[in-house]
């Protein structure tokens, strides 16, 4: 299929959806966080049925949460397996609530309990969103970009970091 | 809610048959396993929020602590996603031996894979040829980059220098010295009734369920597909130079293991066709002043094959001297947590280990 052709049934399908291509067959899709689910479940029935990640981007000077899902395809002889769909939905950084692609794809689960864990992102319909990765409990998630790593050391362990020491 | 016939059973990370720093709840039921849920994060080290922290060129000496068996293709990719974002060409020879280094590495990484897995089945003689066979291409790496674990080789422009005077026929000579061992270790493990025995039917999984976790490298190639992104989405050289994709059918850890064998020949000769076309000129385009460099605003997704399966980076630039976002997406992490609770699942307790290794996993990859 071609990357255009394709570009355009999404465009025609769904409605408000940003799209761009970038160097080396990128596809870039901005979308709603509601309409998340049915394109991806529209691009794994047009044969997008690699979901190779799902990472989680902090824009702290908008107050948003990106959640970015990449994917791409196991079919072989086939321009779609060289292109990538990384596809891009906003959501609130006060109240982070994106509904779960577990139903369309069963390896998300370990990446969506990765990200609740390190960002505080809830993925409703995820029943396993457990502790993955840390050991105690952290008032901000770690991988926000709020959380001041020197800072947090500083407090927890009592100690002065040597880079600080070199520059008094 | 445990049965009273259930036991729950801690398979911890001093185990013999464990990868490394990695545990796994067991709920058994006599030597059944009914139920497995993995516990990664013995070695979570937040490399990625470190980064964010460092300049884009103070990150080498981390990225390649992420996988501690082949950091090559680590600081390869990374190399490619800084690449990417700024839009730096690098000259054909760099090409060529970044190809060569990584495939050297490739080979390195399997004689340790093959270790563990010899080791672990009881096959010590094997075992200790491989590890042997893994530290002659650790000499390569000294003589080449001053270091035998971490290389840090790999720079955004190509490679940090040229090869020295005299190294190809090195490179040569040590890989006829591997190769011509392979008719022993057929003798000794691959050709043995007991590693049949051992092997064959463990840990199996299906074609369809390979590709709906995510799967990819052997446990993706043991089911019957040729999907290799060196074949797929070429980068380095590998566009250059004919080799073929070893596959087998049944998708067990008997085919698992036979593939790490054919893809090391493939990788030596591979090699060999590289060194001969080898072109002169530069190895590195001059990159700016690292202390002050600054990338512009964007962001890439770049993919590699490493010798555990597909290893990907997703990366994001806001313009500043420090990376905004860097995220890995390691194939250990798919192998090892859905793919390995999946096929726990149903298994006997003595073959968790086989399962484990079979599937080529390495906890800090998991981690990160």
């Amino acid at each position: 299929m071609n990357i255009n052709k394709l570009q355009e049934e999404i465009r025609n399908v769904f409605k408000n959806v940003v799209s761009k291509v970038g160097k080396d067959n990128r596809i870039f899709l901005n979308v709603q966080k509601e309409q998340t689910l049915n394109i991806l479940s529209f691009l794994k029935n047009n044969g997008f049925d690699h979901l190779a990640l799902i990472s989680c981007v902090d824009w702290i000077k908008e107050n948003q949460f990106e959640i970015v899902y990449i994917l791409t395809s196991y079919l072989l002889d086939d321009e779609r397996s060289k292109t990538h769909i990384i596809l891009k939905a906003k959501i609130s950084r006060k109240n982070p609530e994106i509904m779960s692609v577990l139903p369309i794809f069963e390896n998300a689960e370990f990446y969506e309990r990765e990200i609740h864990e390190l960002f505080g992102v809830v993925f409703n319909g995820n029943n396993r969103l457990i502790p993955l990765f840390l050991y105690r409990k952290y008032e901000i998630p770690p991988f926000r970009k709020d959380f001041d790593t020197r800072e947090y050391s500083k407090n927890f362990y009592d100690s002065v970091l040597p880079v600080e020491d070199r520059e008094k | 809610m445990i049965e009273e016939r259930e036991l729950e059973l801690f398979y911890g990370p001093q185990h013999l048959g464990m990868v490394g720093n990695f545990s796994i709840t067991l709920k058994v039921e006599g030597d059944k396993i009914i139920e497995a849920i993995a516990n990664p994060g013995y070695l979570h080290r937040g490399f990625e929020k470190l980064m964010e922290y460092r300049t884009w060129m103070q990150n080498f000496p981390l990225v390649c602590r992420i996988n501690v068996i082949e950091p090559d293709s680590i600081e390869m990719i990374y190399a490619m996603g800084v690449e990417k974002v700024a839009g730096i060409e690098i000259p054909e020879r760099a090409n060529y031996i970044r190809s060569i280094y990584l495939e050297l590495a490739r080979v390195g990484s399997h004689l340790f894979g093959l270790w563990a897995y010899a080791n672990m089945l009881g096959f010590d003689t094997a075992a200790q040829w491989a590890m042997y066979h893994r530290d002659i291409i650790l000499d390569l790496f000294e003589e080449l980059t001053g270091g035998r674990v971490y290389h840090i080789y790999i720079n955004p422009g190509g490679v940090r220098r040229d090869f020295p005077k005299g190294f190809k026929d090195k490179i040569v000579k040590t890989l006829h010295a591997i190769g011509g061992c392979i008719p022993d270790y057929d003798a000794a493990f691959f050709n043995n009734a007991l590693f049949y025995k051992r092997a064959k039917g463990i840990g199996a999984i299906t074609h369809k369920d390979a590709k709906e976790l995510g799967a990819a490298g052997q446990v993706l190639r043991a089911t019957g597909m040729k999907y290799d992104i060196r074949k797929v989405e070429p980068y380095a050289a590998y566009d250059k130079v004919d080799f073929d994709v070893p596959t087998r059918e049944d998708g067990d850890a008997y085919s698992r293991i036979w593939i790490v064998r054919d893809e090391m020949i493939e990788s030596v000769h591979m090699i060999f066709k590289l060194l001969d076309m080898m072109p002169e000129g530069d190895v590195w385009n001059r990159t700016p002043n690292p202390l002050k460099w600054r990338i512009p605003e964007g962001e890439a997704y770049v993919r590699v094959e490493s010798s555990r399966g597909e290893l990907g980076l997703y990366l994001v630039s806001n313009g500043e001297d420090k990376p905004y976002r860097v995220h890995f997406r390691t194939p250990s992490y798919t192998h090892g947590l859905p793919i390995l609770e999946k096929l726990l699942k149903g298994a006997n307790i003595s073959d968790v280990g086989n399962i484990m290794i079979s599937l080529y996993i390495i906890a800090p990859e998991i981690d990160r």
